[in-house]
């Protein structure tokens, strides 16, 4: 008999062990998942004009909106909101058929004359109508890049009502916003892409990257946005790292346009000055790649002819065909220490060059280094908002050969507008607790099968 | 000037020098003083700083000692001598080396200089330093002054260095802390002190390199600008060595600062002059100091110079009482009235000199008396010596005449009667004679005074010279010439027309007698100041130097006929219109009488009369000339 209890229960231990094993492997329902990030949004209207994009906006409007189509990570496009499309008058005229039984935050059940004034909100310019359960869209001139378009975050479907804010269909709702501050979302249980895990998801907006990086060692936070030069060094500490394709193009770009011949020969003396290697090396920390194209290598196939190597000696030639040289004023994100640094470094390869370049914080500068996020795998579509952010002459957007896009690319450089420094992949930090949690190669989260382990952070 | 004020002016000026002397040593030894005293802190504040200075460096060289010794510089000094070393693994180890060791700069160099790590400047990462060799030849020493440069500007920093030597390939930690404000802030500066740093940047002073403790910011103190001390630093600059000098900063002399400029040297062969260490002391105490000493000075002065006066004013008329009475005596004396007397006191030299004075009065007086006496029975005997030679001319022929009505009587009966008439005749012409001879005594006796009216000399010596044309032409005789020579800008004077005709003429017929062969008569007139002056001139025989001393004398004649008053009553009428009269001649050369006569013309005797003369006397008489 003791026996007999003695193996009972030293079966019932192996069999709790293995379910409790079992248990931690299988993801749980429940939990919030505490999210720091480093931009501080405003507005969480996708089709905001007066905000920039941004990784994180891309990344709280797909938890908030659905699209009518997405694309998937090889650039295929994926039906959403819309059930079913179909192209005709050679890709001229589209009809798109709205997904039944999908409802707002609200209930209010979504209907094509809601998607088509959501669509006709964010573009102005397009002509579409709603009939029955079908948006249809007719373009001036055939557009084959339409689907990849209108998988851009700020073509999300949004229910927009005077007083109330912007509603959407996504798989979380909003249950408490402060804008550029806290953002506390909650699991729509009748999502119609299937429940998340988590019950609610919590958002911290303007931190520091490195109060980020102690947040999240402390367990305050699940989720973090890295900084660049930060992904080697917290990978080699233990922690979770994940990383976009290099999605983001950190560039010098003119508030203006070239004034004179002289000018230009001074743009093109400051391309030729910046060290891309030795900053990549040093300050990146080996992050990145040196760009001297517009779109990375991997997107448009041709970046390496773009030499993004310095040429001290032919940029102090092209100085000394110059006699007067002014002072510009570079300006940089006084909230992000790298920018700062860059800055800097970039001045003193000026300086090597003969030219004078001087950092500043302030919002009036003669160029400013910005970090501008590709909006789409499509190269067309990402060389087109990439054109649209920084005035610079718009390229075709509707599809074309490599050929075509390269020469759109190089008369966007001859413009001497911006001048590419790096492709920069956007990198999260996650705690272990979080499970299942990856990072799309646009950049986007993928929390559909993200859960949390057990207990408190 | 009086002896009175003479005497008043030395007793002031005596007080002002004796004031101004004492204040003026008591300025120098104030300002002797006050440079002393801001020498020495001057010097103490230097060593002050000095001790400030040793003590931040050992504390900044402890730091970097530390950060040398610690074993994160230890791993990169390794890992920076293997194989595949990677300094970009280091970039921001100086930033974290810094923070933990509260430095303000931190470089971690490699073997050949170049900068692996920056804390104050971390974009300068691989660009090679460019005080390298001065700094390795500073490692392992204490610290020293290094202008550090930075992103947008320049600061002066306590550095040190040390190397870590972890194979062939050596590291070398360049630390330091900034010496700014806070620095300069520590000291403990004295009341009125203060103490300022220039960073030596640049060819020429520019105020962005002036570190001042006291101001805020970097806002310039308009009451300060910091341009008042370029040249003072550019002569530090230009000489290297210590210099002083005054700094205005206003105009207002309380406001001025000496400043003392001590340069600070860097690391190196030829310790470059980094920064020049400014101590300002203030002069507003020394300023006020002087005020004070000054404005006392004048009050004491001033207060001295009027009790100087009222002192030596009432001893300086103790003093020159006596003195201004005999003074005023004397000017009586020489006015004619040799009466004068002074009253003596006391037994002092004034006392003697009064009565000496009184003495010789009294002896004029007496002299003159008896002069009086003996010039009076002169003129009695010249007088009856003349008298008897006038009356004894028609005396003698009333005798013969007389004598020969006796002896016709006696001797001739019968012609007695013819002899009657005709010594009758004669002695009624004798008689005669004798009358005239004492009418002229007389009229001399009788001379009248002036009566003054606006009279013009050249009107007088017209009518004199047309009065004897007749007799100067007059056929018998040799001609004489007349030529007037008249200054007709005088105005008119004050004088009797018909007196000073008188002497004119007297004075013209007396030229006619001394040219009995002819000649030529000049009769000028001219300005002479406030007189007029008339001349009368002839080129006749002229005068003995005797002749000339007594010509003017009563009685005195030179000629058989004359009466010896005619040049007496011209002195006579002249001296009576307050002029003078006096003759210039040589025998053989002619005679020049000048008449100096007063404008406004003062009658002896006689208040003088203004132009128009109302209600001035009726002429008593004429009389004629001589």
């Amino acid at each position: 008999m003791r026996l007999f209890a003695w193996q009972w229960l030293a079966t019932s231990s192996l069999l709790f062990g293995a379910l409790a094993v079992n248990a931690e492997t299988r993801p749980q329902y429940g939990g919030t998942l505490h999210v720091a990030m480093h931009a501080a949004l405003q507005s969480l209207d996708p089709s905001d004009p007066g905000q920039a994009d941004s990784f994180a906006r891309r990344n709280l409007s797909s938890l908030l909106f659905d699209k009518l189509v997405i694309t998937d990570e090889a650039g295929r496009v994926k039906p959403s909101l819309a059930e079913s499309w179909q192209a005709s008058n050679g890709n001229q005229r589209w009809q798109f058929r709205v997904r039944h039984g999908v409802t707002f935050h609200d209930g209010t059940p979504l209907s094509a004359e809601i998607a088509a004034a959501s669509l006709r909100y964010a573009n102005p310019s397009w002509t579409m109508t709603a009939e029955n359960d079908t948006v249809v869209i007719d373009c001036k001139t055939p557009n084959p890049g339409l689907l990849a378009e209108l998988s851009l975050p700020r073509n999300s479907i949004v229910r927009r009502d005077a007083g109330k804010g912007v509603d959407g269909t996504g798989p979380f709702s909003i249950v408490e916003w402060q804008p550029g501050k806290t953002l506390k979302l909650a699991t729509e249980g009748n999502y119609w892409g299937g429940r998340a895990f988590v019950d609610s998801v919590e958002i911290s907006m303007g931190r520091d990257y490195r109060d980020e990086m102690t947040a999240l060692q402390l367990g305050r936070a699940d989720l973090i946005e890295l900084a660049p030069e930060q992904s080697q060094r917290i990978s080699q500490q233990g922690v979770r790292v994940a990383s976009s394709a290099p999605m983001e193009l950190l560039a010098i770009v003119f508030s203006r346009e070239v004034g004179s011949p002289e000018e230009k020969l001074l743009r093109e003396a400051l391309a030729l000055s910046v060290e891309r290697e030795s900053i990549r090396r040093v300050l990146l920390q080996g992050v990145g790649q040196p760009a001297g194209s517009l779109l990375p290598t991997w997107m448009s196939g041709y970046g390496f002819l773009f030499s993004a190597s310095a040429d001290l000696a032919k940029a102090r030639l092209l100085r000394s065909q110059v006699h007067s040289v002014p002072t510009w004023k570079m300006g940089y994100d006084p909230s992000d220490t790298m920018s700062r640094l860059l800055a800097e470094r970039i001045a003193l390869n000026a300086k090597d060059a003969g030219l004078s370049l001087q950092p500043t914080s302030s919002a009036t500068a003669d160029m400013r280094l910005v970090r501008i996020p590709l909006a789409s795998f499509d190269p067309w579509i990402a060389l087109g908002e990439l054109s649209a952010q920084t005035s610079v002459p718009p390229a075709k957007t509707n599809g074309g050969s490599v050929e075509e896009l390269y020469a759109a690319e190089q008369a966007a450089l001859a413009t001497e507008r911006l001048i590419p420094l790096f492709h920069l992949p956007v990198t999260y930090a996650s705690a272990l607790r979080v499970r299942d949690w990856s990072v799309r190669a646009d950049g986007g989260w993928d929390l559909a099968d993200a859960w949390l382990e057990a207990g408190t952070p | 000037m009086s002896f009175r004020r003479k005497l008043l002016t030395v007793f002031s000026l005596t007080v002002f020098v004796s004031v101004a002397g004492v204040a003026g040593l008591v300025l120098a030894v104030t300002r002797h003083a006050f440079e002393k005293t801001e020498n020495q802190r001057t010097a103490a504040l230097v060593a002050q700083f000095q001790r400030e200075f040793n003590r931040r460096g050992d504390d900044v060289a402890r730091r970097v000692e530390g950060i040398a010794a610690s074993d994160s510089v230890a791993r990169m000094a390794t890992a920076l001598n293997g194989t595949s070393a990677d300094s970009a693994n280091y970039f921001d180890l100086a930033r974290t080396m810094a923070e933990s060791h509260q430095l303000d700069f931190l470089e971690l160099l490699d073997w050949r200089g170049t900068i692996i790590s920056s804390a104050q400047w971390p974009a300068k990462f691989g660009y090679p330093d460019n005080t390298f060799d001065s700094l390795t030849a500073s490692s392992e020493q204490g610290a020293f002054l290094k202008l550090e440069e930075l992103q947008d500007s320049t600061a002066l920093g306590l550095m040190a260095v040390r190397t870590v030597q972890m194979g062939e390939r050596p590291v070398y930690v360049v630390g330091g802390r900034r010496l700014d404000k806070s620095f300069l802030s520590a000291l403990d500066l004295p009341p009125d002190m203060r103490t300022l740093l220039y960073q030596n940047r640049g060819d020429r002073f520019s105020p962005d390199w002036l570190v001042d403790p006291s101001s805020t910011g970097n806002a310039s103190d308009p009451t300060h600008p910091a341009e008042r001390l370029a040249a003072l630093v550019d002569a530090v600059r230009r000489y290297n060595a210590e210099m002083s000098g005054i700094v205005d900063w206003s105009g207002n002399q309380a406001d001025q600062e000496v400043f003392h400029a001590i340069p600070l040297r860097g690391a190196g062969k030829d310790h470059p002059l980094l920064a020049i260490l400014l101590i300002g002391n203030s002069r507003r105490p020394y300023v006020e100091l002087k005020r004070r000493i000054r404005d006392s000075a004048l009050l004491v002065g001033g207060g001295g110079i009027v009790l100087a006066i009222l002192l030596s004013s009432w001893a300086a008329g103790r003093v020159t009482r006596p003195v201004v009475q005999l003074a005023h005596a004397a000017q009586d004396v020489a006015a004619g009235n040799w009466n004068a007397t002074v009253e003596v006191q006391g037994s002092d030299e004034v006392a003697q000199l009064a009565k000496s004075f009184n003495r010789m009065t009294a002896e004029l007086l007496t002299q003159k008396e008896r002069l009086v006496q003996t010039e009076r029975v002169a003129a009695w005997r010249e007088l009856a010596r003349r008298l008897a030679h006038e009356l004894k001319n028609p005396l003698f022929p009333l005798q013969l005449t007389v004598e020969n009505l006796v002896r016709a009587r006696t001797q001739s009966p019968e012609q007695f009667d013819e002899v009657f008439r005709e010594s009758s005749g004669t002695l009624l012409a004798e008689i005669s004679n004798l009358k005239g001879i004492i009418g002229r005594f007389s009229e001399f006796s009788k001379m009248p005074q002036p009566q003054l009216q606006p009279v013009q000399v050249n009107e007088i010596l017209r009518g004199v010279a047309q009065l004897f044309q007749a007799q100067l032409q007059a056929p018998g005789r040799a001609a004489i010439a007349c030529n007037l020579e008249l200054d007709e800008r005088l105005e008119p004077i004050a004088a009797d027309p018909e007196l000073l005709h008188r002497a004119l003429s007297n004075l013209v017929l007396n030229a006619m007698d001394a040219m009995p062969n002819g000649g030529m008569l000049k009769l000028r007139s001219r300005r002479d100041g406030a007189n007029v002056i008339i001349e009368v001139c002839d080129i006749g025989s002229g005068l003995t130097r005797e002749e000339c001393e007594r010509i003017f004398t009563p009685y005195y004649t030179s000629k058989q006929h004359g009466t010896g008053l005619g040049l007496a009553i011209v002195q006579s009428v002249v001296s009576d219109h307050g002029g003078r009269i006096s003759v210039h001649s040589e025998p053989g050369k002619g005679t020049r009488f000048v008449i100096e006569l007063p404008k406004a013309a003062v009658a002896v005797g006689k208040a003088s009369f203004p132009h128009g003369f109302p209600n001035h006397p009726q002429k008593t008489d004429r009389f004629s000339t001589y």
